[in-house]
């Protein structure tokens, strides 16, 4: 059921990427910012009690007003210090409901934009590791394990079989895009794992493959999740993470987007008529 | 308080800790601010110097005539290649600070690789010092430095690009010896010989291992072997960083790693920091980085190879020195300072530190000869790629670009061309004994790109600093001075027990050496204890430089020292007083011993040398001259570095100023 919701999140941005994949990902995340800024004054507007928040708004207003006149009075300094404080119980109450309705749709769309955002796509003649997390019953010591790489994948070396981590890992390196998908063949159970492939300015970069889990899959909905009687719970590969160049710095993509949403949000609710 | 300090038994880790470990406070200083490099005119006239460190005339002649080196023979055919004096002594700090200023050691200040504190009588690095933050404020454990230390480099007069500089001439300076930190101009410079890794040292690594093992942690560098355990095929250990200067007692900081080993095969995965990598056994890890931090908003950048040298029985991990992060220095190796980062940009990480080879790794047989050249190996591919990048963008005025592969390699394996070193292995030899011909050939792949990039018009010079010889025996002249009555110890301990002058009675010693030729008088008004006074400066002087002279090797009957020069006859210039008063120039085959430039007194007198750091240039400098080769006819028979500094100048029509005494070369 959350893989269906995952992919249908996963195509609305893909769709919307889609003019970007050559531009800078600046584009695309000006973009998506800009969506999640209409879609949230809305989404807002529609879920809040406008009239309330604009009251009580009003109310903190007019305590903070009564402290500036009334400063050598100490009764009403204390009671408009307790009407403050009231008045803003007041508005983080109304805010809970529109927070509520957001929750979902806002952490499936950050999953998903870090799909897009949070690596980088290795490039011919990199290398990075694979790794496999096994579930409890398997014996790891005595795990028949093979790797089949895809044409342009390389296996560097044998897996390093870590007991207390219920990890293996191999270092691979990139000698061209694959096309093709790894397998790793776990006494004799195959599972595949996508290379994501680079060669774009905006790629999605799906670096960890699932078992199934509500909230494994809530964090990691790149791909379809390992069946639940998979012997791996976990396949990853190290790519390297991602920052957007802004003027010689290197910021994350998710302080990125959330300026950028902040910022178009408040620019643009004077023109949706939005409380907030 | 000088004399409490020499009657502690100071240890030569808190010697060590003494000299380098104000270096942590720097790297807090606030970035200096280069200025950029602007307004710079186009020459017409184009002038590439390769620098090859210790290039040997005798050596050169020997594969040119074998036909080895075709370029560089191309390159002789067209204009000049004749032998190159060196500086008194010929070690490469003083030779190069020689090239760079035009003078002598007596305008330069660079009299050795180490000089003497005259109020301490402790050694001292010649080539730069660290000063720690001024005004600290304390804060129970916390310290904070209020201002940022600084580091100096104390070499004098003015360098040759930026006389350059003063006639809008560019240069591009890269990784020029004596030259750290890189001195303010507008000029790309490099820093090279003389960087110091992250921990302020010239060299530090680390060595994990089960094994019972020892290394030597040395003057300024070596290794530290590190205990470690194998349990459950998991090691857990830390590598050392820079002392913390905002904690109490500048500690040292640590990273924690990782390693996991596969229960059956040879390879294990490190992981550290956000770091996670696989290594085969006897695999090289490539660049990694690491950060040390001192606060939760402080920390510094580094970068370090790991070699998994040994998985089982015995699990041995080597951790390269703790290179500055060329993309994040956390101390000046570059002005402009953005050019550092250029470069990190377009190659990635790359070795900072002065002499990139880790020769005390081989030393101590943490690496073998066969990793050592591997590591050797990368540092010949990254010059190399830096050098045709430099190459491409080579438009107008002055290149110079070292390389330092010649210097490393000769003293390493010079035992095994030198049949007579005590050190000589034939199987060995027959499996390396053609590493210096292979170097001198990959100087000659680098003649060849450089000659495949400029145009016919543009000046090539190929030039070294010195040459080289074998270092067979050592000699002890702390021992020598004691037994001549020159030098007095206070009597309890045995001599041979002594390191820096710990029991000296400098109220009856004359003469005293540190450094690797050099020989200071206890002169009354210099040192802190002197009893020498300046009107018997000059017959004390002469009588020891003949008596030294004089000195032979029972075992070969050879002179061991050829000459001893006196500073006031063989130096001019503004800093003469700083000089050492003697300058040994040995013969060829002979070196101070390993011992005796740190202040003590081995029993032997000359001792064999039976170290893997087999070739040297501490000889008198006529013995082992530098080469000098150019495709323009030189004017001079029997040029000196100084000449080319002269000829570099002239070649651009600069009017030689009178601080330079060399005579243009070309």
């Amino acid at each position: 059921m959350l893989w269906w919701l995952n992919s249908a999140v996963g195509t609305i941005v893909r769709v919307i990427f889609l003019p970007f994949s050559s531009a800078s990902p600046w584009g695309a995340l000006l973009v998506i910012s800009l969506l999640t800024a209409l879609l949230l004054l809305l989404v807002y507007k529609k879920t809040s009690n406008q009239a309330g928040l604009k009251q009580v708004k009003n109310r903190i207003k007019a305590s903070l007003l009564e402290i500036r006149l009334y400063q050598s009075d100490f009764r009403t300094q204390l009671g408009s210090q307790k009407e403050l404080v009231a008045a803003n119980l007041r508005y983080l109450l109304y805010n809970l409901q529109p927070l509520l309705v957001m929750l979902l749709p806002i952490f499936l769309l950050l999953a998903q934009l870090n799909l897009w955002f949070g690596y980088r796509a290795v490039r011919p003649g990199e290398t990075f590791l694979l790794k496999v997390r096994f579930i409890t019953a398997v014996d790891i010591e005595r795990v028949n394990l093979e790797l089949e790489a895809p044409p342009g994948l390389t296996v560097e070396t044998p897996p390093v079989r870590i007991i207390d981590l219920r990890e293996a890992a191999w270092r691979l390196r990139l000698e061209e895009p694959v096309s093709q998908p790894l397998i790793i063949q776990v006494n004799g159970e195959r599972y595949q794992k996508e290379i994501p492939r680079g060669g774009r300015r905006l790629s999605r970069i799906s670096t960890v493959r699932v078992r199934r889990n509500l909230w494994q899959e809530l964090l990691y909905p790149g791909e379809k999740p390992l069946p639940s009687d998979s012997l791996l719970s976990r396949i990853e590969l190290s790519y390297p993470e991602q920052r957007l160049e802004l003027l010689g710095l290197g910021l994350h993509w998710l302080l990125a987007y959330f300026l950028l949403s902040v910022i178009l949000g408040l620019g643009l609710k004077g023109f949706f008529r939005v409380e907030i | 308080m000088t004399e409490r300090k020499n009657e502690e038994a100071l240890g030569r880790r808190e010697f060590l800790q003494l000299v380098l470990g104000t270096s942590a406070g720097l790297l807090l200083a606030p970035g200096k601010a280069f200025l950029r490099t602007v307004g710079r005119k186009e020459t017409g006239l184009k002038v590439l110097v390769l620098g090859m460190d210790g290039l040997d005339t005798v050596l050169l002649q020997r594969y040119l005539e074998a036909g080895l080196l075709p370029h560089f023979q191309k390159l002789a055919a067209s204009g000049t290649f004749r032998p190159l004096r060196s500086s008194i002594p010929p070690q490469s700090p003083v030779a190069w600070a020689n090239f760079i200023t035009g003078t002598n050691p007596g305008g330069h200040a660079i009299f050795d690789f180490v000089h003497r504190d005259p109020q301490t009588y402790l050694p001292v690095f010649s080539a730069s010092e660290s000063l720690p933050a001024r005004h600290q404020l304390r804060l129970g454990q916390l310290t904070i430095p209020l201002s940022g230390g600084e580091i100096r480099n104390l070499r004098r007069g003015r360098a040759f690009w930026q006389i350059l500089e003063e006639y809008d001439i560019p240069a591009t300076i890269f990784k020029i010896p004596s030259n750290y930190p890189p001195v303010e101009t507008r000029q790309r410079t490099f820093s090279g010989m003389g960087t110091p890794d992250l921990k302020g040292y010239y060299g530090l690594f680390n060595y994990y291992t089960n094994e019972y093992k020892t290394v030597t942690e040395e003057y300024g560098g070596g290794g530290r072997v590190h205990d470690v355990y194998v349990i459950g095929n998991r090691v857990e250990a830390r590598i050392p960083g820079p002392n913390n200067p905002f904690k109490k007692g500048n500690p040292e900081t640590y990273v924690d790693f990782k390693v996991f080993i596969d229960p059956v095969q040879p390879v294990a995965k490190i992981a550290y920091q956000d770091q996670e990598f696989i290594l085969r056994e006897k695999e090289w890890s490539g660049w990694k980085k690491i950060r040390f931090e001192f606060i939760p908003t402080q920390s510094v950048s580094g970068i370090c190879l790991f070699y998994l040298k040994e998985v089982r029985p015995k699990f041995k991990l080597y951790v390269s020195p703790i290179n500055i992060d060329p993309a994040d220095p956390a101390l000046p190796l570059s002005t402009p300072e953005s050019y550092s980062r250029q470069l990190a940009q377009k190659f990635g990480p790359f070795f900072t530190k002065g002499l990139p080879a880790d020769t005390a790794a081989l030393e101590n047989d943490v690496l073998d000869e066969k990793e050592f050249l591997q590591q050797d190996e990368l540092v010949y591919q990254e010059s190399m790629a830096m050098l045709e990048e430099e190459l491409n963008n080579f438009r107008s005025g002055l290149l110079f670009f070292y390389f330092s592969n010649t210097d490393q390699s000769q003293h390493m394996f010079f035992r095994l061309i030198d049949r007579d070193h005590p050190a000589y292995d034939e199987k060995l030899a027959a499996e390396f004994g053609r590493v210096i011909e292979n170097t001198y050939r990959q100087m000659d792949r680098a003649l060849q790109l450089a000659l495949e990039k400029v145009d016919r018009q543009t000046v090539v010079v190929v030039m070294s600093d010195h040459g080289f010889c074998p270092f067979r025996r050592g000699f002890n002249l702390n021992t020598w001075l004691l037994r001549n009555g020159y030098h007095v110890l206070r009597p309890g301990r045995r001599p041979e027990e002594v390191s820096l002058f710990q029991t000296t009675d400098w109220s009856r010693t004359r003469a005293y050496g540190v450094g690797l030729n050099a020989l200071y008088l206890n002169l009354k008004g210099r040192e802190a204890q002197g009893i020498v006074r300046p009107e018997d400066k000059e017959p004390l002087l002469r009588e020891l430089a003949y008596k030294l002279e004089q000195v032979s090797d029972p075992l070969t009957g050879e002179r061991v020292i050829l000459k001893a020069y006196l500073s006031q006859d063989v130096f001019s210039g503004a800093h003469l007083a700083e000089a050492p008063d003697i300058i040994l120039g040995f013969n060829r085959n002979y070196r101070i011993s390993w011992n005796s430039p740190l202040g003590s007194f081995p029993r032997e007198l000359i001792e064999n040398n039976p170290q893997k750091w087999s070739g040297d240039h501490m000889t008198a400098p006529d013995l082992i001259p530098g080469v000098l080769l150019a495709n323009r006819p030189a004017r001079l028979e029997s040029p000196a570095l100084e000449d080319v500094t002269a000829g570099i100048l002239s070649l651009f029509g600069v009017k030689i100023p009178p601080d330079i005494s060399g005579r243009p070369v070309f």
